[in-house]
């Protein structure tokens, strides 16, 4: 093999790695996206309008409250719910956490589908409320054994504020319909 | 086939019976105010594994099948949805729903805390009711909505809750001083309060005498259009144009006047200016 030959395998070899390794590397982030998916209609929010920023933040964080709420209880630990919930959010969900930690009782959210509309955006932008239609499938464990399984649609009433860098779910309420 | 045909339709009749009786053995009501107690009835299935998971409780018991389950209005207090599942072998599930109670107190945001007068729109109040444990109550409530100024109403606005909302957008008043926004639900009532300060400057006037080295600008008393006098710290600038070319003071309005001592000689004409507004100029020669 001739040495031009060599350093053309060895870049071939290099970029193959390359290539495989950020394959790989994306591959549990996009596995994690596919099961939580969001979508945020703001056409009937008033009296202001949600702003196209607005409304990419509110997606992002509310994403991220959900991945955060599954966390904590499936595995019973309140770290992931400083940040995303403030006030009786996350008091009850803290409460949940730690009443599960007792019971030895967990939850399991997966595939899990929010469709969101905003209802209402408060005329200076701080306080804006959402209903959010979600489709999930639930797992209730005991001690670490799976009880039950089902896939339930839940109506959600939210409140989000805007935080000092996010926007935050300051309720979080279950209602039969709206 | 006329007897598959009785036969299939015994076989429907009794899978149907079948999953009504199931339904019928684990039995919650359907939904329930919050802080009520509430009674579940289960089935006469031996000893069960009782589970209740909500929002803000985790509950496993065990019971022996037909007991009734008592739950307390403490166990109630977070609207939201709550699943109870009864497993003995296999495991039978139903859910139920609580509601808000009646309103037990107010949330009222009110925006700005400092307007300036005469601003249309400027001013506007979002009031939220929650129940005593702090749920959103959802029923539609009436709001009144209460402006006044000096003792006097300057806007009473009547409204309902949607979706637990209620809200209102308003017209600063006419003059400065305190205004009270109130919110009132039943025997409820949350007040905030909101500045009115003066508008713009209106007339911005100067005078100005010669002293060592230049000149002493001095504004009259500033006030809005609407004759209240413009709050101290706002900013005026004195520019002074001459020979030497030109310069600019900044400085804030004390006790309603604003003063500036600028260095020029010779011909200078001095102009002033307060956010958006112009006052009037003064044509200067400083003589040594």
């Amino acid at each position: 093999m001739t040495r031009q030959a060599r350093c053309a395998s060895h870049a071939f070899f290099a970029l193959f790695s390359l290539a495989a390794f950020l394959c790989c590397g994306s591959l549990p982030g996009r596995a994690g996206d596919s099961t939580l998916s969001v979508q945020l209609d703001t056409s009937r929010a008033g009296p202001r309008v949600v702003e196209s920023l607005t409304r990419q933040r509110i997606l992002r964080d509310y994403r991220f409250a959900w991945r955060s709420l599954s966390e904590a209880v499936e595995f019973n630990t309140l770290n992931p719910l400083n940040g995303p919930f403030v006030g009786d959010a996350k008091r009850w969900l803290s409460e949940t956490v730690t009443s599960q930690q007792k019971s030895g009782i967990s939850q399991r959210y997966t595939h899990q589908s929010h469709e969101l509309g905003a209802v209402f955006y408060a005329p200076e932008g701080d306080v804006i409320e959402l209903h959010d239609t979600a489709r999930y499938e639930l797992e209730i464990f005991d001690a670490g054994k799976a009880v039950d399984s089902q896939p339930i649609v839940v109506h959600y009433v939210v409140l989000m504020t805007p935080g000092s860098d996010r926007w935050v779910i300051r309720q979080l309420q279950a209602v039969p319909q709206f | 086939m006329r007897r598959i045909l009785v036969w299939m339709a015994v076989c429907v009749i009794q899978a149907l019976s079948g999953g009504i009786v199931l339904a019928q053995d684990l039995h919650a009501p359907a939904s329930v105010t919050a802080g009520d107690e509430m009674t579940i009835s289960t089935p006469a299935t031996g000893n069960a594994t009782f589970y209740l998971v909500g929002p803000g409780i985790s509950r496993r018991s065990s019971i022996t099948g037909g007991e009734t389950i008592r739950l307390r209005p403490d166990d109630l207090r977070n609207a939201g949805r709550y699943m109870v599942l009864l497993c003995s072998g296999t495991c039978q599930s139903t859910a139920f729903y609580v509601n808000a109670a009646t309103p037990g107190s107010l949330t009222f945001l009110v925006h700005p805390s400092r307007v300036p007068v005469s601003q249309p729109d400027a001013i506007s109040g979002v009031a939220l009711p929650f129940d005593q444990f702090h749920n959103l109550v959802l029923t539609p409530v009436a709001v009144d909505f209460h402006l006044t100024s000096s003792k006097a109403l300057v806007l009473s606005q009547p409204a309902s809750t949607r979706n637990g909302v209620a809200w209102f957008r308003a017209t600063s008043g006419k003059s400065a001083g305190m205004l009270e926004v109130t919110a009132m639900l039943g025997d409820l009532s949350v007040r905030r309060v909101v500045q009115q300060v003066a508008s713009d400057p209106c007339n911005l006037s100067i005078t100005g005498q010669q002293v060592r080295g230049g000149f002493l600008v001095r504004t009259v008393p500033v006030r809005d259009c609407a004759g209240d006098a413009v709050p101290d710290g706002t900013i005026v600038s004195f520019t002074a144009t001459g020979a030497n070319g030109k310069s600019t003071v900044d400085a804030p309005l004390k006790h309603g006047i604003a003063q500036a001592q600028i260095a020029a000689s010779g011909d200078t004409v001095i102009s002033v200016a307060s956010g958006v507004v112009m006052g009037n100029e003064l044509h200067l020669r400083n003589q040594p």
